[in-house]
């Protein structure tokens, strides 16, 4: 069994056996219908499914995520009125507010995570997007690639956008017991950016964007 | 060979890139599309994974046991917990914001703890679980752990909101940094993890048999 593959070739094997990160079974890689997801048979992790990930359809995403990404962060996404005044607060004042207080490593965490992250992941997609574009070609372009490519799934972890929009939809109950709270131009366009990120993520595929560097 | 019968990737001399998921020969040094550094095993994860997980756990006990955030409503001043908070909320009639803010601070936490536990000691001390349920219970791990950041996100809200000195003020409390640290100390505990470990176990006890 070893010498079998001892002497298959390096793009033998690339192809035609594909190893599960979660439980290193060897899994024969087979053509599959779209839409369709391959599961490891031992531990049901998911192995890879049909590569649907278009340039140009990420690009147009991307761009609209990058163009909702500061009305998103600068306009208040809650608007409180008690007794006549009115407070307003932004993603970021938000941490802010919290890092005032002594309380950095909430705050830091709530600006990596709704304003950092979401950033850093636009951008970077943005960015192999570009490359692609540009042809990969040996040098500067190819290493920038995969060093973006190395990043991305840090990237998508630290972005949290699904969990900030829910959060303002408990803020806004919970304040509504002592206060009016209204929804600004910020609340609309946070939870469009979430939305449009939501399937830009989809289109994006991680594998996909590695075999790129395989031609 | 045939299709059926189970080979992992070690057996054949074969290793999956962790960062590219490119199969490369096991005594690789790097990986020769992405360059990351290639390993079969990452036999010390488990004790890097409990080291972070046993941090959190101590810190899930201030994380419940102090306020995590204080109000001040015309010049009284309350405490509240974690448990506290949520009371407030059934209280007040807003069961499904209740049900949510339990979900991501109590449940989801406590979950994410006793699931690393259980999955750690199975392959420290080859413990008689499903593997398979224990993969799938991680997966659900890994997925919701994120949500218990939902909780920092409304205190960051209110604090900026509510801030009208003796009337209505409200701040963070001591609860919320260890509450912070617990959220990052068992995503890291999961991220760490080599989870092949677990399935080359399984594989030992198949050959004694
Ligand atoms: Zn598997
Ligand atoms: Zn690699």
């Amino acid at each position: 069994m070893d010498l079998q593959y001892a002497s298959m070739h390096h793009d033998d094997i690339d192809n035609s056996v594909i190893l599960c990160r979660a439980c290193d079974l060897a899994v024969r890689r087979r053509a599959l219908p779209s839409g369709v997801r391959a599961l490891c048979p031992r531990c049901h992790t998911a192995l890879y499914d049909t590569p649907f990930c278009s340039i140009n359809g990420m690009l147009a995403l991307c761009v609209s995520a990058l163009a909702l990404f500061l009305p998103a962060n600068l306009f208040p996404v809650l608007e409180l009125h008690f007794l006549g005044s009115v407070r307003t607060a932004t993603v970021i004042q938000g941490a802010m507010a919290v890092m005032d207080l002594g309380y950095w490593v909430v705050g830091i965490a709530v600006l990596v995570a709704a304003v950092i992250g979401p950033g850093l992941l636009l951008l970077s997609i943005l960015s192999q997007v570009l490359l692609v574009k540009m042809g990969l070609n040996p040098g500067w372009q190819r290493d920038l690639y995969k060093w973006l490519l190395r990043r991305h799934g840090l990237f998508s972890q630290l972005t949290m956008l699904e969990i900030y929009v829910i959060s303002f939809l408990v803020s806004a109950f919970q304040l509504s017991d002592f206060s009016d709270i209204y929804f600004g131009v910020g609340t609309f366009s946070f939870t469009m950016l979430f939305l449009v990120t939501l399937f830009l993520q989809r289109e994006y595929n991680i594998e996909h964007m590695w075999s790129r560097l395989n031609d | 060979m045939t299709d059926n019968v189970q080979t992992t990737g070690k057996q054949m001399g074969l290793c999956l890139c962790p960062v590219c998921k490119k199969t490369n020969p096991e005594d690789a040094q790097t990986c020769s599309r992405c360059g990351a550094h290639n390993q079969a095993r990452d036999y010390s994860s488990v004790q890097k994974s409990w080291a972070l997980l046993i941090t959190a756990a101590i810190l899930l006990i201030p994380a419940n046991v102090y306020p995590i955030t204080t109000l001040v409503n015309q010049g009284k001043v309350t405490h509240d917990t974690i448990f506290s908070g949520i009371k407030h909320l059934v209280h007040s009639d807003m069961l499904p914001i209740a049900i949510i803010v339990f979900t991501a601070s109590i449940l989801v936490p406590w979950l994410k703890i006793i699931g690393l536990a259980i999955y750690l000691s199975a392959i420290s001390f080859s413990l008689p679980v499903s593997k398979r349920r224990l993969m799938a219970g991680f997966h659900i791990i890994e997925w919701i752990g994120r949500w218990s950041m939902l909780d920092l996100f409304v205190i960051s809200l209110t604090v900026a909101l509510v801030n009208m000195g003796q009337l209505l003020d409200a701040k963070p409390a001591p609860a919320a940094t260890a509450f912070a640290l617990v959220i990052l100390l068992t995503q890291l505990a999961a991220k760490v993890l080599d989870t092949r470990l677990l399935w080359d176990r399984l594989d030992l006890e198949d050959d004694k048999y």
